[in-house]
């Protein structure tokens, strides 16, 4: 039997709507970016390596 | 379902229902409840925990037979390697808490992929390890379902954005703040204390002085639907975001205390050399695993005690020279230094629930060996302890002290004195020694060449 962790901080309510609206507001820029990258890969332009994936970090 | 409190399950460890650790036989172990099954084998089975363990970002750990479990809630039962020695964000120079910040959002973005999130924002959750901010909670992953929004994003920001934005464009040494403060600096506090330009910075002003007005403004409301409302491109786009607003703060050494103290200091260069010369042959003789450098300054003393393999803690009181020691340890990728700030007249207390859940600097050891040098005059005379009390304190920190005795016709000294009445008739060589072989027998005594110091060898009684 499986019991879901409930979460156990508080995201406090404030903090949950300020972060809903940043979030919308940097995720379009996100999409701008993705859009973007995939206009320019039509012109054979490769994007950057995901920093993400690099074996070490910062 | 949640566990009970147990013997030998660690104090600090008590808030998350998913697991805890406990020790035993002086070793650590975590134990994984069955509320936490599912994440767990996500994060081992989706190639997460490779991941990031390769990147030195998360602990190593091995599992165990779980009937090694401490109560009836466990699934399984696991060893994460030893961390050499616990700090705390309070004891961090500016780049160590931002590393340690850019570490946790790295994680995120990587947990993402797979589709889980963190569920803590800890800044105590990280370590250094290996000289790089790594997470030593496993448990801290939760399954990620499109539409949540970040649990963790106030803990961040309280934990990291804050203290690094105060560090960076008000003072330093405010990071002292998170002394206090156990769950992070209060935004409201933080927006403040903070220079009002930063309201034209958008980072700053959305992540703290925006969320500290919808904090109070929202206080206590009821929020429906928590679910369902931030896409996953909001997610990465609010990621994103406090990434860039803590790579933008920055922070440079200079014009502090002891910043070029090794320049202005009256060594010669063959006193300097001797003095390294003993260090290295000392720590090569008594082969300690754990040594503390006690007001190490940038660390060139912590890094000759460590050429022989022990785990050094370099701390000091300036967090300019802790800040280069660090940097320094970044650059040549030092993997046994650990630059920490301390201030040796009023070190960490013990704090949090029950005084229980962050150790005292003292708690954290005793070290094998102890480094005090250049540091009994600062000790002695600016801070007015009594050389038998300074004995007995160092006699409880450390099996191995090397200590350097610095006279009081020593210019070092003499500017200590030049602005007060000179109330320390016991502070000679002599004085020294009979406070000290209360505590230690002395093993070697050596005049530093070309300077009037003696470092000293002592074993503790």
């Amino acid at each position: 039997m499986h019991f879901a962790p409930l979460p156990y901080l508080d995201p406090g309510s404030g903090s949950f709507l300020i972060q809903l609206l940043i979030a919308a507001l940097l995720g379009l820029g996100v999409a701008v970016r993705a859009s973007w990258g995939k206009i320019k890969g039509w012109f054979g332009i490769k994007p950057k390596a995901d920093e993400d994936d690099d074996e070490s970090a910062e | 379902m949640t566990n009970q409190p147990n013997r030998g399950q660690l104090p600090a460890s008590f808030r998350d229902p998913s697991g805890f650790l406990f020790s035993r036989d002086g070793i650590l172990y975590r134990q994984v409840n069955h509320a936490y099954e599912r994440e767990y084998a996500r994060l081992m089975e989706s190639g997460l925990y490779e991941k990031l363990v390769k990147a030195g970002l998360l602990i190593p750990h091995v599992e165990l037979d779980p009937s090694s479990a401490k109560s009836e809630a466990a699934h399984k039962v696991i060893q994460p390697e030893r961390v050499a020695f616990i700090s705390y964000p309070y004891e961090w120079s500016f780049s160590q808490l931002k590393d340690a910040a850019l570490a946790t959002l790295s994680i995120q973005r990587r947990a993402l992929k797979v589709g889980m999130s963190l569920k803590d924002a800890s800044a105590y959750n990280i370590q250094f390890v290996r000289g790089k901010p790594t997470l030593i909670d496993t448990l801290s992953f939760e399954i990620y379902k499109e539409g949540q929004p970040w649990v963790a994003y106030r803990q961040f920001c309280q934990h990291f954005l804050a203290p690094l934005a105060l560090m960076s464009l008000r003072d330093v040494r405010l990071n002292q703040l998170l002394r206090v403060y156990i769950d992070g600096l209060p935004l409201d506090l933080a927006s403040d204390l903070l220079p009002s330009k930063t309201r034209f910075n958008f980072g700053l002003l959305t992540n703290i002085h925006l969320h500290a007005g919808a904090q109070k403004k929202y206080s206590g409301a009821e929020v429906k639907s928590r679910a369902g409302t931030m896409s996953k491109q909001a997610m990465i786009g609010l990621i994103d975001g406090l990434d860039s607003a803590v790579r933008k703060l920055t922070w440079n050494p200079g014009g502090t205390e002891w910043g070029n103290y090794y320049d202005i200091t009256n060594y010669s260069n063959a006193a300097f050399e001797h003095k390294k010369q003993l260090v290295r042959e000392w720590s090569a003789r008594m082969k300690p695993t754990l040594v503390w450098d006690l007001g190490a300054n940038n660390g060139v003393f912590s890094r000759v005690a460590g050429e022989a393999g022990a785990y050094v803690v370099s701390s000091d009181i300036d967090p300019a020279a802790v800040e280069q020691n660090y940097r320094h340890i970044k650059e040549e990728k030092t993997e046994n230094l650990l630059p920490l700030l301390l201030d040796l007249t009023n070190p960490s207390p013990s704090i949090g629930w029950a005084n229980e859940e962050r150790d005292s600097f003292g708690g954290r050891g005793p070290a094998d060996m102890v480094l005090a040098l250049a540091l009994i005059h600062h000790l002695a005379i600016s801070n007015n302890v009594p050389l038998p009390q300074v004995a007995d304190f160092f006699a409880k920190t450390g099996k191995w002290l090397v200590i350097e005795f610095v006279p009081k016709a020593d210019s070092q000294v003499q500017k200590l004195l030049v602005s007060r009445e000179d109330i320390f008739p016991t502070y000679t060589r002599d004085g020294f020694e009979a406070a000290f072989k209360q505590r230690f027998k002395i093993c070697e005594a050596v005049n530093v060449r070309e300077a009037e110091r003696v470092l000293y060898l002592m074993e503790s009684l």
